[in-house]
């Protein structure tokens, strides 16, 4: 078992590391290509290795970290049925998103750095979800930011880029505060930073201060998953590359705030304020996420705002206590959202790098290699009956709707409002974007589509199939206990379980909305009401849609509320306490000794032997008169 | 016996340092004053500083000299028929001024009741924790310091932009 | 202690004044204005070295050894800055460099 957690870790080390070193000059890019790739499958059958001889929560110390006095942090890491599916799910994906980048980044010249990048990352987010103590946890999400800000503003040569990857950084930065300041707090109550241990400490300390602790990493998670108020980065990151998107902002690093939650769950769970904030946290974030997809014309920024809109519904689903169905849609969501990218990367470079999809149509009949898996995901994503996404977010809903009470009723009738406009978007998006007609002044009505490589579409295969039949993982109970559900629950857990014939009534008003909602996309957009709907929108945004299209206008707020304030105060700081007190009275008590100086000199002769003689007597002067005074 | 070596040693710097100090030929006088360092250094080593003495041999009279001698060599000042001595009047106002201070210092000196001085030989030891536990600061001062000069000499010492 | 303070404090005192009259007189070379510099230095670690041995502490030589280390780095410097203005003037009097007067 060490072994294989030791690889798992290490191989995409190694591969980034190598890569960095050797690759470009020393490394021929075919070799570069693969031993990225090789790497992750590597650590995929790592994974599977320690998923066969799994049977209890097994911890390994590897070696000392961090040591002084009783502070101990040692490179420990944990494999419980949480970190294990989560890490199957996360080599398993980042290995096809390998294989895709290799695709994608065909023509770029710097692959070297791309890739050794993406393996950093993958090992980041390794140690991240394999960490037993926090610190540790803490150098893998720190890690992943890193990777995170140095492949959103990848192509750095664009402004617009670079801003976009230092916004992710500071952004998540002010969560990580919260996740600092929580850490150290809870070495100094519980001298301890374990997380097992921590988790069985609970009791020890009143419920306010587990209640701080809480809001504490409820912000860290805002920042890292993207959650209202911290959301604006995500939208913007998707400057990177499109299987950093898939990789990084959709399937894995964004999670890691919702999977931080789920690991002190029996820690902070069991403050109700905590739970509560969490909740309406995610449901909050999930009501904004989709709306602002409903109108996007970027491809990219809808699926943007779909993540955004998803992970609200597991921080949702933490906060109902639900914690295997908060898993459940993580790795769905990861099946599907990745799938999703990287069909849109397949758009994007089939239409010549056009984001647009009001300049799209058509593409059913150009590239059906990518419509079929990627209308798989879209129809995961808008929940129809019967596939992953639809069980997964059901799940959700029922844990929601079990808590009860007007609070979590509230926030159920949320989740459904949310669900119904997801369906809407997603099946907008896939219309808008695959049926109808090629635009006309598009190269592609020429037939000059540029043709994909086989591999990009190759790799979305897999992750369709596991997006659609995801479900199969964790059946519902009238249909027979679910792997996952099962697996996952720990013993002494009380999740509760819904009767089923409620669940079965929550499943059929679940599939009635996502029904609705795919009719209204249909109705607004299908068949031959698509074009003028194209053209009635193609103009400028205004009122309520300028207002999602901008996501909630929240940027401009941020900007009028600290970013301008901190401007003006830097610029009062500089240009009149630094440049007009501080030098100002430098300058002029400089000037002061320069003019006393000339003064003086002006009475000299400038001789230095006339100095020195001078120095001499009144240095004999003052000898003189102290042996005076002595005698 | 000691004593009467630090008074014979002590004529011998004087002495020396007389000469070096009206010598008007520069090469001559760092030779005199060679020898009256080398006196000193002995004077350090009859007051129990043998590393100081040892030091003063090394550094004073070998490098510090050394690189006087070197930058008259290469400055060419050492030729005799340039050399000239200041001239006699020149000499009554110093030396009047160094008659003050010396008589001032010598009166304090004599003086000045000596406290009884502490018994125990100083240890090289001793010498070396002083050094380094008290003045463990002033050391990477020093050294800070002598990392300036090189730079500063370097940065003089560069040929000129032509 | 194998003579009294008071004579190692005459005899620095001594060489202190001709270092201070060299200083004083070779107005015409700075080399000897840099060489009478020395000398007085010399005299103040005489005086260290002797309350060192009058007191039986360790500080005065570690002074003495401190004033040496600060005296090469003067040295090198003063020394580069001799060769430096000798470049400029061709002379190595004092009293040519007057331009701090201006």
């Amino acid at each position: 078992m060490k072994l294989y957690l030791e690889l798992i870790i290490l191989l995409p080390l190694l591969g980034g590391i190598v890569n960095l070193l050797l690759g470009g000059r020393l490394l021929p890019r075919r070799l570069t290509e693969l031993l990225a790739c090789a790497v992750i499958w590597g650590s995929f059958a790592a994974t599977l290795g320690a998923a066969a001889s799994y049977t209890a929560p097994v911890t390994v110390e590897l070696g000392s970290w961090l040591a002084a006095f009783d502070f101990k942090a040692p490179f420990t890491l944990y494999l419980d049925p949480l970190s294990l599916s989560l890490c199957l799910m996360i080599t398993f994906v980042c290995g096809l998103i390998h294989i895709y980048a290799v695709g994608y980044m065909k023509d770029d010249p710097s692959f070297v750095r791309f890739f050794a990048l993406l393996n950093l990352f993958v090992a980041a987010m390794l140690v991240l979800i394999l960490a037993e103590n926090l610190p540790l946890l803490y150098l893998g999400w720190e890690g992943v930011g890193f990777c995170s800000y140095a492949l959103i503003g990848f192509w750095y040569r664009k402004p617009e880029n670079a801003t976009a990857g230092r916004k992710a950084f500071i952004v998540t930065r002010i969560g990580d505060i919260g996740l600092g300041i929580a850490i150290v707090w809870m070495f100094q109550l519980f001298g301890s930073v374990s997380i097992t241990k921590l988790n069985s400490m609970g009791y020890l300390m009143p419920i306010g201060v587990i209640t701080a602790l809480g809001l504490l990493m409820l912000l860290a998670a805002m920042g890292k998953s993207a959650q209202v108020p911290l959301m604006v980065w995500l939208p913007d990151a998707m400057a990177g590359p499109t299987p950093v998107s898939a990789q990084i902002h959709a399937a894995t690093m964004v999670t890691a705030g919702v999977y931080l939650l789920m690991r002190m769950f029996p820690l902070i769970g069991v403050s109700p304020t905590v739970t509560a904030a969490i909740a309406i946290t995610g449901a909050l974030t999930a009501f904004y996420g989709a709306t602002c997809a409903l109108v996007q014309r970027d491809l990219k920024r809808i699926l943007a705002y779909s993540t955004i809109s998803q992970i609200g519904y597991m921080m949702l689903g933490v906060g109902a206590g639900a914690i295997t169905a908060s898993t459940f849609h993580l790795l769905e969501h990861a099946f599907f959202k990745a799938l999703l990218f990287l069909g849109a990367g397949c758009v994007i470079t089939a239409m010549h790098h056009e984001q647009d999809i009001f300049r799209m149509g058509g593409l059913r009949r150009t590239i059906p290699g990518t419509f079929w898996p990627f209308l798989a995901g879209a129809v995961c994503l808008a929940g129809v009956p019967l596939t992953g996404g639809f069980f997964s977010k059901d799940g959700i809903l029922g844990a929601v709707w079990l808590k009860g009470g007007g609070f979590y009723g509230t926030l159920y009738f949320v989740g459904l409002i949310t669900a119904f406009i997801t369906a809407v978007y997603a099946i907008r998006m896939v219309l808008i974007v695959f049926a109808g007609e090629v635009p006309l002044n598009h190269s592609l009505s020429k037939g000059e589509g540029k043709p994909l490589p086989r591999i990009m579409e190759w790799s979305l295969i897999p992750l369709a199939v596991l997006g659609v039949f995801g479900g199969l993982l964790n059946l519902p109970e009238y249909l027979g206990s679910g792997v996952l559900n099962s697996f996952l629950s720990q013993p002494g857990s009380h999740e509760g379980m819904l009767p089923h014939a409620t669940e079965l009534l929550l499943q059929g008003v679940a599939a009635v909305v996502a029904v609705a909602g795919i009719s209204t996309a249909w109705f607004r957009y299908g068949g031959d009401r698509r074009q003028q709907r194209l053209a009635l929108e193609s103009a400028p945004a205004r009122g309520i849609s300028a207002f999602l299209m901008e996501g909630w206008r929240v940027d401009a707020l941020y900007d009028f509320m600290f970013v301008r304030p901190y401007k003006w105060l830097s610029s009062i700081l500089w240009q009149w306490v630094d440049e007009g007190c501080i030098d100002d009275t430098l300058d002029r008590t400089a000037a002061l000794f320069g003019r006393f100086g000339h003064w003086i000199g002006a009475r000299g002769d400038g001789r230095v032997s006339r100095s020195l003689i001078g120095m001499a007597a009144g240095a004999a002067l003052m000898i003189g008169w102290l042996a005076w005074v002595m005698l | 016996m000691e004593t009467y070596l630090f008074y014979i040693l002590a004529v011998v710097t004087v002495i020396g340092t007389i000469l070096a100090i009206t010598e008007k030929h520069p090469v001559h006088a760092i030779v005199y004053l060679v020898t009256s360092f080398f006196s000193l250094a002995t004077i350090f080593y009859l007051l129990a500083a043998p590393l100081v003495a040892m030091f003063e041999v090394i550094i004073y009279a070998g490098a510090v000299m050394v690189l006087f001698m070197f930058v008259i060599m290469m400055l060419d000042l050492g030729r005799s028929d340039e050399a000239r001595r200041p001239e006699l009047k020149q000499w009554i106002l110093p030396i009047i001024l160094a008659g003050i201070i010396l008589t001032s210092i010598g009166t304090i000196a004599t003086g000045y009741a000596a406290a009884p001085h502490a018994s125990g030989s100083l240890t090289i030891r001793d010498f070396a924790e002083t050094l380094f536990r008290k003045y463990g600061v002033a050391v990477e001062l020093v050294s800070m310091q002598l990392l300036f000069a090189v730079v500063g000499a370097l940065y003089l010492g560069r040929k000129a932009k032509s | 202690m194998i003579v009294p303070l008071a004579h190692v404090l005459v005899l620095a005192a001594v060489l202190f004044g001709l270092g201070l009259v060299c200083t004083l007189v070779w107005r015409s070379n700075v080399i000897m204005l840099l060489i009478g510099i020395e000398i007085m230095l010399n005299a103040a670690m005489l005086v260290f070295v002797g309350g060192s041995n009058h007191w039986g502490v360790a500080d005065g030589q570690v002074f003495a050894l401190i004033i040496m280390a600060m005296t090469s780095a003067e040295v090198s410097l003063a020394l580069a800055l001799v060769v430096y203005l000798h470049r400029r003037k061709n002379t190595v009097n004092v009293d040519e460099f007057r331009e701090l007067k201006d």
